[in-house]
């Protein structure tokens, strides 16, 4: 049976150049996805099959274009020869299509398992960055936690007004702030750099070694008084408060010291005991002195009637009653300043200028005998009238004591100082300042006392300071002294401002 | 996995110089000449059968949900087409010698059945069309590699 060979030539031989060309540039692109992916065994398999197809599609092709030459060309018997060879060719390609093939699922597994563990690689990969990131986000709010605590306990050191101050296990003081400087006189090199032992700065060494061993069989002490000495020599009382710190991260075992300065403290607490007991005092005098007035005041009448009717013929009479009138009247100045101590004796008060009434003292008293070589210095308070509510009488009396006074220690030679000022607590000062030879400290405490005195006898009553104080704090003010031995005496009186118009603020 | 890709590589190609020298094999068994076609025809039925894998292989991995594998499981179909077609003519042709086949110009081609079966003629001419499908095979998968290639640089 004839057929048309044409169609047969034109498919076998355009498809065979169909197949050389297309798998070709399969080729290129399986190549061009292995090296866009050079990890994915599955594309490696692709660029495998491709090239399998490759060499299937060139073997074939050229054994069938030469097949159809040879035929064509009558040499039959040349393509007999060669047929088989391009045959097998074939065979082989096609064993190495199948082979590579058969390897797919495997490839496709074998890529499944590197992207499930890339995925998890890039799973932890994440985890690992994000908790990172939140560790890194961690330490800076820690860090700034820490250092806003660190300068909060640092401000609490160095502002704090007690002493903050730190040992060693072995008592050497490594830490002191600010505060603790002027408290202990030492300053922060001798004791931190030096390494300076804490009992040193304890006045009494068996104090040291007493509160020592209380803290060691304790481990702390609470509010413990005891006295501590500067490099001077002067003493001051503190209250001391230890805990021990056995530290943290490997510090080594601390001793924190907490110490109150309390010399103020104390020193309020001995003169409103002395306030007290001159209150007591007063009540008492003014009880004394109330019950002895009146008598007096009847002795005294009866002996001024019996002078009257003593004549002058009779000296001896005479002068015993004129001296026992003359130690009346000495009594009854004792019960008036006594009474006047007491507040007893009932004066009007009003406004009281006090510049005037300085002014006034100073005049009067410029020819008293024991201040007539006396400098006097005079410094008013020039702005304004300084106004207190109160007795000009008892004020005056008040300027008049301490004038004495400072006269006598000065032993009618040197300089009195008086100044009147204001101060921004609406109050007026008066200093009467000397100097002379100073208050002992033995008497320092006992010159307010009723009766003190350090005149000979009969030469004063002991009563012109208790006096003095007794007017100026019922007067709501304060009467302080200040003196040294060969520096001179200050004594200050602080009233309170009655302001420019009188009345008291 | 290369390695075993290797070792098989090997062994093709040993077999493959074996081809195009032969000689006695004294020592061994000897074969008849029916034995190429059976070989080649193996070879047809193994490509095949791992094209049948591959279309297999793609949809027991859901990767036909992807234009590109689809395109590669076409191509698969094709050549298994491809491959029975051959087959066909291969057993026709060299095996059973149902058609004899003589070229007698450029225009002309005589095709004798065995049996006088002008079907049979009919058949074995359409046959020898076989690149009609191993060329669509082999675009397809050219088709499919275009694809995944765009797919991935998209």
């Amino acid at each position: 049976m004839i057929f048309s060979y044409i169609p047969i030539l034109a498919v076998d031989v355009l498809g065979s150049f169909a197949m050389i060309i297309i798998s070709t540039i399969s080729l290129h692109k399986a190549k061009m996805l292995r090296e866009k992916h050079p990890a994915n065994v599955v594309y490696l398999y692709l660029m495998w099959i491709g090239s399998g197809f490759t060499i299937f599609a060139f073997s074939r092709s050229f054994g069938h274009i030469l097949k159809q030459l040879l035929i064509l060309s009558s040499n039959n018997e040349i393509w007999h020869i060669i047929g088989p060879y391009s045959g097998t060719i074939n065979t082989v390609s096609f064993m190495l299509v199948g082979l590579i093939t058969l390897f797919f699922k495997q490839s496709w597994n074998m890529n499944r398992k590197i992207i499930n563990s890339r995925k998890a690689l890039e799973k932890t990969h994440l985890k690992l960055v994000h908790l990172n990131q939140n560790l890194e986000q961690q330490v800076i709010e820690r860090t700034e936690m820490l250092t806003t605590s660190e300068h909060k306990c640092r401000r609490i050191f160095e502002q704090s007004l007690d002493t903050i101050l730190v040992t060693d296990c072995q008592w050497k003081i490594i830490e002191i702030n600010p505060a603790g400087i002027p408290m202990t006189g030492y300053t922060k090199e001798e004791m931190v750099t030096g390494e300076m032992h804490i009992k040193m700065l304890f006045d009494d060494g068996r104090e040291w070694e007493r509160i020592q061993g209380h803290i060691n069989a304790h481990e702390f002490i609470l509010n413990e008084e005891t006295a501590f000495v500067r490099p001077n020599g002067e003493t001051l009382l503190v209250m001391i408060t230890c805990g021990v710190d056995y530290g943290a991260f490997g510090c080594a075992k601390t001793y924190h010291f907490i110490i109150k300065d309390i010399n103020e403290k104390k020193m309020m607490e001995k003169q409103m005991a002395q306030a007290e007991k001159l209150a007591a005092l007063g009540e008492l005098s003014a009880g004394v002195a109330h019950e002895i007035n009146n008598p007096l005041g009847i002795i005294l009448g009866y002996t001024q009637l019996l002078l009257k009717q003593e004549s002058e013929n009779s000296p001896t009479n005479h002068d015993d009653l004129k001296i026992i009138e003359k130690h009346v009247h000495a009594c009854r100045n004792v019960v008036s300043d006594l009474l006047t101590f007491s507040r007893k004796n009932s004066m009007d008060d009003g406004r009281v200028n006090l510049n005037q009434v300085v002014d006034d003292v100073v005049k009067f008293l410029i020819n008293h005998p024991d201040l007539r070589q006396i400098e006097m210095n005079l410094n008013l308070w020039p702005d304004q009238p300084l106004f207190v509510t109160g007795n000009e009488q008892e004020l005056r009396q008040v300027m008049i004591n301490l004038m004495i006074n400072a006269g006598y220690a000065l032993e009618k030679r040197g300089t009195i100082t008086i100044t009147t000022t204001q101060n921004n607590h609406n109050q007026v000062l008066i200093a009467v300042k000397d100097n002379g030879p100073g208050i002992s400290q033995e008497n320092m405490e006992k010159i307010f006392n009723p009766f003190f005195t350090t005149k000979p006898v009969g030469k004063g009553t002991g009563l012109g300071l208790s006096v003095s104080y007794g007017i100026i704090s019922n007067h709501g003010g304060d009467i302080t002294v200040e003196s040294s031995p060969g520096k001179g005496t200050i004594f200050t009186i602080v009233l309170p401002s009655a302001g420019e118009d009188g009345d008291r603020i | 996995m290369k390695q075993t890709v290797l070792q098989y590589l090997a062994l093709s190609f040993t077999a493959f110089v074996g081809t195009l020298i032969p000689d006695l094999a004294h020592a061994t068994q000897m074969h008849s000449g029916s034995e190429g076609i059976i070989v080649h025809q193996l070879g047809h039925l193994f490509f095949l059968l791992s094209m049948v894998t591959l279309i297999l292989t793609i949809n027991g991995q859901g990767l036909d949900r992807e234009r590109g594998w689809r395109l590669i499981q076409y191509s698969a179909l094709f050549f298994i087409l491809w491959n029975l077609v051959a087959l066909a003519v291969h057993f026709l042709d060299n095996q059973v010698a149902a058609v004899d086949v003589t070229t007698l110009s450029v225009w002309k081609i005589r095709i004798d059945p065995a049996n006088n079966s002008r079907t049979l003629a009919n058949f074995y001419y359409i046959l020898k069309l076989d690149h009609l499908l191993c060329v669509p095979a082999i675009a397809f998968f050219y088709r499919g590699l275009s694809t995944l290639l765009a797919e991935e640089e998209g």
